[in-house]
């Protein structure tokens, strides 16, 4: 009430004023009105502090200074903030760029190629980010039908084992095999996604726990097709699939000597970004899936056949998995084996913070997964570099996607005044209806 | 029947109208699945694990039990089998037991049934697997040690479950269960290596999956975030957490995880009962404190006055409001207390395990949730649940030490696809409290 | 107890809820707030109830003023609120919902048998029979009420305020629940009854107080005349009647017969239903809420499936088929729920003015939408139909009920129809929005559309249909010209059937439901 009060109050008092309002003010304006942009950036910046903290809460030599804080406070600070600056540093050149490296490649022409090119951090980066943006759009599009895909994780591993199926076991050449590759990845995403639409469609069993269940079946299936099946590489008795073909993998854009791994898996998603794209905004059977999403009971009166649409989304939600799957076997690692995208790895679960994080829009998915490819890959080099576990990664994203999935905390935190708070609001429904 | 396959596709509608009121008109078709799907699994077991090993092999069960320490106090001679006509037997039970639900269609305890078939058709599995001469490594078959180990996992999912339905009666999905776990755990086994105390280990354990509940309620309270959002994301993050703190902290420190064991407690006398002393008698502290909770849990809900209240706040929370209860003061107190009671469940399990490694919860707590989904929100039957998952979990992670021929993936998948075949209604009905994850709003 | 409110104003943002209320509530009188829907009752009951704060103005309760803070307050001041949505745990039993927020106990455990004694006394006190093991969910809506009422006489209340409590009875129920009103107010309770129908209040009020757009307009007694009431609620002189002239219908475009569907429950709640509704012609289907109106527009419609029966439109036989063929067959639907079912809230106008048409060129062309067209049309509907909005992209949640229901109205009208099913259509709105919606029909009914009305006004069915169907149990009990009057169409609402000769038969069991206590009666 009181909120709203001091609003009105305020906009009828500046609203005269509002021309001759500077630059600044109506930067300051815009950022008070949390703009989702805003409110995601604050979380982001949010989160980095927090991690920080418990970088210094967790580090032996920072905690170290600060018990002889008394004797030496600045000490304690300059500690705190070298190593917190030290990680960091480390995440950003490890997954975006080394400015001196750059500089250095810029001045001298050398270093642009090679196992230690400049532009490894970001070649790393997008090749993570490849099968992250089209996995995070397959939940994205979930999200938009009000269908929550939990199990985008195990269509992933699915599209993976029919993608290695096909591309280790058929020898065709690669302008047959690879499109055949890529749509096995697909048809192991739609089947495991169907079990999950059919069973909402007809039976009214929640997604979320059926999802849920079915990522851990299919990862003893996956184990299993690897210690039982024709897959399992010859000789191998640990578990290691045979290798793709060649003609079934996705090349390297600069060419395998580049030494850099971004692959074509990077056009796949600029395709299914553009799709997405185009299937949300203009098409009418997107259009369909969000009246679906946002009004399941309008959507059945104006004549949407419900039941379809959430198979449908399941098929399209699934394929997208599925394909993010095998673009990970066919671009990066070319074979699985039994921890492939389980546990840390398990892309669909970050795909659908990415997916939040983005507002279920493709482009804002685009900005999330590079985001939160980088937050990975860095972690990496943070590692290597620092010696401060990669897993501090995570704990970033999940603390960023906490604090987007609740805008309002925000805005209270940053005193932003913006009255939308257009959050995640799924309103998921009972478990078993 | 006919009526039933009309009135289904319609009524399991996909829109939001709870189809609680179907299970009037629908017990017929699910009793039926039931019975055939018990028939069926009966002449599984006597076709494969019966005249499937032949006429040659026996079976060997033995009843010494594995953790009372000292002189054993009573011995029970290990009983020899034939594998084949044991198998047959039971197959033959489970089959009956499937014919007389379709011939009687008994209105109520058709799940009772329908565990009673699980638990036969586990034994028959061990029979065949320790059969002489046969593939196993083990020439017998220790049902003691069996049940034990068992009764150890049921007992981490029990508390899981409990936490769950403290949750969710009051109307707030508790999804992160396996993050708490993973905070009990880790912080169990550093207090635990410090003071050698589990009981210090406990209260840990019980703050820190308090506080997870409490950022949960948070959340989901007060921004009315989406719970099961929140949910999954306090499970990446504790995982993430735990990794991290085991790298960055535990491993340079291995003192902070020595891996201590909580010492069993035998009750006297009880504890000396053949088979179920070791079982029930014979466990460590979190045990007793464990059965001690569903029975408090299970009085408190159907009981007491502070139960009907949680009942009605996750079933009409402004029918709660209306008569003075405060639905978000009951739903914090609930999201704590269940964070609590999984992080208590955590220190139950590293008290078990030991030494601390990431990822070693293995997704209990997700099971948990399934046994709280097939227990129907209800303290008895998920401990009901809970005992025939973890018996499932126990037989899939040591047949794979015995060399048994089948995947024992199979096996491993078993809880998470009766979980399945319950929430799609394939068997048995269960209805959730109607509130349940839907966020609660003052007009 | 004697209640007072003095100058209560309730404000939301720059909207006046309610403005300088004064109210007087005798103790043991059956006081009627009287306004039309949306002139602030709901706002004024929550704000007795302490779901809401006053702005200004101050409760006084036998003289003293008081401030409630929460439901929970009012419930120890001694005020019961029996709600128009029951706030019953549907699976708990009577006694549970009773005592839920004042339990007894004995040892800390619930002590039922103390929860069944007071129930059973106050069942006998004040007639109000029904069974205490019974769970909420399987009992009749009329005894569900009852449990409400029960529920506030356990908590000892003084002062009961009944918010709409007829809306879901049949008439008989009505008359029950009118004769547990004078009992308590034979027992010194004040009720506070709040309504809009003139009838009822004159029925059963002492004393009225008319509120219209958040203000009190003025004291009535329940001698004056309907027209007077009427006038003083909606502020102007109503005509009560819709102008329309004759006109001959043509053929027949709907044609239903023996059409028999069930429920969730699975029992049969339409039992065999044959009507026929022709074009240029209202069929008017009246009956008290929940006696299958519901569930029939559903089977028409494509919603729900139909067990037996047929369904014909325009020769063509439609039985069970999918809404969307239903839609292309040229049906329009209006439903009776239009922001569950007519409208997506959160999307904006222009989308769902073509939420049934996407697909119909020219929004669309192989797939990919025409958002220009789309656009297009919308500017157009929002101007023929008077839509008032800020614009096209406003999402539709922004917009006033009365303007939701155009915006459905239009997207309806807008396709060449053989046949509009318009459900409640008038449910909810203001004054002007119902003369306009009304209009609407009759000038589709005059271009030689065929209408069917579903509503459970009374007052609606009499002044648009040319033929008035009344639904019972589910079954049609007589199709009749509404100049019968409303006597004969009452007794039909009830289940009294009508012979050629036009004499009514009222049934033994008609009355039956109102003291029936067997809760799973079988409708049909």
């Amino acid at each position: 009430m009181t909120d709203q009060a001091t609003n009105v109050a305020a906009a009828s008092s500046e609203a005269p004023a509002a021309p001759r309002r500077s630059r600044i003010r109506r930067a300051w304006d815009w950022y008070l009105e949390g703009h989702p942009v805003i409110v995601t950036g604050l979380a982001i910046f949010l989160g980095l502090v927090i991690g920080g903290i418990v970088i210094i809460l967790t580090t032996p030599s920072v905690l170290h200074a600060w018990s002889n804080f008394f004797s030496d406070p600045w000490n304690a600070i300059k500690v705190s903030f070298d190593s917190v600056g030290a990680a960091y540093r480390a995440m950003f050149t490890g997954s975006i760029v080394d400015p001196s490296a750059f500089w250095h490649a810029v001045t001298t022409g050398q270093g642009w190629t090679g196992g230690s090119s400049v532009l490894t951090p970001m070649s790393e980066t997008l090749t993570y980010a490849t099968p992250l943006v089209i996995a995070s759009i397959g939940v994205g599009i979930g999200f938009q039908t009000g269908v929550f895909n939990i199990g985008a994780n195990g269509q992933a591993i699915m599209g993976g084992i029919l993608g290695t199926y096909v591309g280790s076991m058929i020898h065709v050449p690669m302008a047959i095999h690879l499109p055949l590759t890529l749509l096995a990845g697909i048809l192991g995403g739609i089947l495991a996604g169907l079990i999950p639409g059919f069973l909402k469609a007809y039976t009214g069993a929640h997604e979320v726990i059926v999802t849920i269940m079915l990522n851990y079946v299919i990862v003893y299936f996956l184990t299993f097709v690897l210690l039982s099946t024709a897959l399992e590489a010859p000789g191998s008795a640990d578990g290691v699939s045979r290798t793709l073909d060649t003609s079934a993998q996705l090349p390297a854009i600069f060419g395998a000597s580049s030494g850099l791994r971004v692959n074509y898996g990077l056009v796949v998603a600029i395709v299914v970004v553009i799709f997405a794209k185009w299937f949300l905004e203009r098409s009418t059977m997107g259009f369909d899936f969000r009246v679906t999403g946002a009004n399941p009971r309008a959507a059945r009166t104006a004549g949407i056949n419900n039941k379809l649409i959430l198979i449908l989304c399941f098929v399209v939600s699934g394929g997208l998995a599925g394909l993010a799957g095998v673009t990970q076997v066919s671009g990066v690692n070319h074979y699985i084996d039994t921890n492939f995208l389980v546990g840390s790895a398990g892309i669909g679960f970050t795909a659908i913070t990415v997916s939040l994080l983005g507002q279920n829009k493709p482009i804002g998915i685009v900005w999330g997964s590079l985001l939160f490819a980088a937050l990975s890959v860095g972690g990496r080099q943070m590692q290597a570099q620092t010696g401060i576990p990669y897993d501090l990664a995570t704990v970033i994203q999940a603390v960023v996607v906490l604090l987007v999935a609740s805008p309002v905390l925000i805005k209270e935190v940053f005193r932003l005044r913006g009255a939308k708070t257009s959050g995640i609001q799924l309103a998921t429904k009972g478990w078993s209806s | 029947m006919e009526l039933v396959s009309i009135i289904t596709p319609a009524a399991s509608d996909v829109t939001d109208v709870p189809s609680g009121n179907l299970t009037q008109a629908v017990p017929d078709t699910r009793t039926r699945v039931i019975g055939i799907i018990e028939i069926v699994l009966g002449l599984f077991i006597a076709l494969v694990f019966g005249l499937g090993c032949g006429s040659a092999p026996k079976s060997t069960l033995s009843f010494d039990p594995v953790n009372l320490t000292g002189t054993i106090p009573w011995h029970l001679s290990p009983v020899t089998v034939p594998t084949a006509l044991t198998n047959i037997i039971l197959g033959a039970v489970v089959a009956l037991v499937g014919v007389f639900i379709l011939v009687k269609s008994p209105k109520r305890g058709v799940m009772v049934f329908f565990g009673f078939g699980a638990v036969l058709f586990f034994f028959a599995v061990l029979l065949w697997a320790a059969r002489t001469p046969g593939p196993s490594y083990i020439g017998f078959l220790n049902l003691t040690a069996v049940l034990v180990g068992g009764a150890s996992i049921a007992m981490v999912l029990i508390f899981g479950s409990l936490s769950g339905i403290l949750c969710e009666r009051s109307g707030v999905v508790n999804i992160a269960i396996e993050g708490q776990f993973i905070g009990g755990a880790l912080l169990g086994a550093v207090i635990a290596s410090v003071t050698g105390n589990f009981f210090y280990a406990a209260i840990g354990g019980i703050v820190l999956g308090g506080l997870l509940g409490l950022l949960l309620a948070f959340l989901a309270l007060r921004y009315q975030s989406d719970q099961i959002i929140v949910g999954v994301v306090i499970v990446t993050m504790m995982s993430g957490l735990s990794s991290y703190l085991n790298l960055q902290v535990l491993s340079p420190y291995p003192q902070y995880n020595v891996g201590n064991q909580a010492p069993l407690v035998a009750i006297p006398g009880l504890a000396k009962i053949p088979i179920l002393g070791p079982v029930f008698f014979n466990e460590n502290a979190f045990f007793y404190v464990m059965i001690l909770l569903v029975i408090t849990v299970s009085v408190g809900l159907f009981r007491t006055r502070w139960g009907l209240r949680v009942r009605a706040v996750g079933e009409h929370p402004k029918a709660a409001e209306a008569v003075g209860i405060s639905v978000v003061r009951t739903r914090y107190r609930n999201v704590v207390m269940g964070g609590a009671v999984a992080g208590l469940g955590g220190v139950a399990f590293i008290s078990l395990h030991g030494q601390f490694q990431p990822g070693i919860t293995s997704g209990y707590g997700y099971i948990a949730l399934a046994a709280m989904i097939f227990g129907r929100w209800r303290p008895s039957g998920a401990v009901a649940a809970s005992i025939i998952f973890g018996l499932s979990v126990y037989l899939a992670n040591n047949l794979q030490t015995w060399n048994i021929p089948i995947g024992t993936e199979i096996l491993q998948m078993f809880p998470y696809i009766i979980t399945i075949a319950v929430v799609s209604g394939l068997i048995g009905r269960v209805r959730a409290p109607a509130a349940d994850g839907i966020p609660y709003k003052r007009d | 107890m004697h209640l007072e409110l003095r100058g209560v104003t309730k404000r939301f943002g720059s909207l006046v809820a309610n403005r300088n209320i004064n109210l007087n509530v005798e103790p043991g009188t059956i006081h009627c707030l009287l306004g039309e829907n949306g002139a602030g009752k709901s706002t004024l009951m929550n704000v007795l109830f302490g779901l809401l704060h006053p702005d200004e103005g101050e409760i006084l309760i036998d003289g003293k003023p008081v401030v409630i803070n929460n439901s929970g307050e009012a419930v120890r001041m001694g005020i019961g609120m029996v709600h128009q949505h029951f706030m019953l745990v549907p699976v708990f039993t009577v006694a549970e919902n009773v005592v839920l927020g004042f339990e007894p106990t004995r040892a800390g455990f619930l002590n039922h048998a103390e929860a069944d004694a007071s129930i059973r006394k106050a069942s006998e006190q004040y007639g109000l029979a029904v069974d205490p093991h019974a769970v909420v969910e399987e009992l009749s809506v009329g005894l569900q009420q009852r449990v409400e009422i029960l529920k506030a006489l356990n908590h000892n209340a003084e002062l009961l305020i009944l918010d709409e409590p007829t809306a879901v009875l049949t008439p008989q129920e009505i008359e029950g629940l009118f004769e547990i009103m004078r009992n308590l107010k034979a027992a010194g309770k004040s009720i506070l009854f709040i309504t809009h129908k003139l009838k009822e209040v004159k029925a059963v009020a002492d004393m009225i107080t008319v509120i219209r757009l958040g203000e009190v307009v003025g004291e009535a007694t329940p001698d004056m005349t309907e027209q007077e009431l009427a006038s003083m609620m909606v502020g102007r002189d109503v005509n009560l009647t819709v102008t329309k002239a004759p006109k001959v219908p043509g053929e027949p475009m709907l044609s239903v017969r023996d059409l028999v569907v069930l429920d969730d429950r699975g029992l049969p709640v339409v039992n065999g239903v044959s009507l026929d509704v022709h074009a240029g012609e209202i069929v008017a289907l009246a009956g008290v809420q929940g006696n299958g109106q519901t569930e029939f527009v559903e089977a028409l419609t494509g919603l729900r499936p139909a067990l037996r029966g047929t369904v014909t439109l325009n020769g063509h036989d439609i039985t069970n088929h999918s809404p969307r063929q239903i839609l292309n067959a040229g049906l329009g639907h209006v439903p009776e729920d239009r922001q569950a079912d007519g409208l997506v809230l959160s999307m904006s106008v222009q989308d769902n003015l073509v939420l049934n048409t996407p697909r119909v060129a020219p929004f669309a062309r192989r797939g990919t939408r025409n958002l220009k067209s789309v656009r297009a049309n919308a500017e157009e509907r929002v101007r023929d139909f008077d839509i008032r909005t800020t614009s096209v992209d406003a999402p539709t949640s922004s917009l006033s009920g009365g303007n939701q229901q155009k915006v459905i109205v239009a997207r309806e009208l807008s396709r060449p129809l053989s046949l509009l099913i318009a459900a409640q259509p008038t449910r909810g709105l203001d004054v002007g929005s119902i003369e306009y919606v009304h209009k609407r029909i009759v000038q589709e009914r005059d271009e030689n559309r065929a209408v069917l009305i579903v509503s459970s006004e009374l007052d609606e069915v009499l002044a648009l249909g040319d033929r008035v169907a009344v639904m019972f149990h589910g079954q049609i009990t007589g199709i009749v010209d509404p100049s019968v009057g409303r006597e004969i169409i009452g007794l039909l609402m009830t289940g009294s059937q009508i012979s050629d000769d036009s004499t009514v038969t009222v049934p033994a069991n008609a009355t039956t439901t109102t003291s029936s206590e067997n809760p799973s009666e079988d409708p049909s």
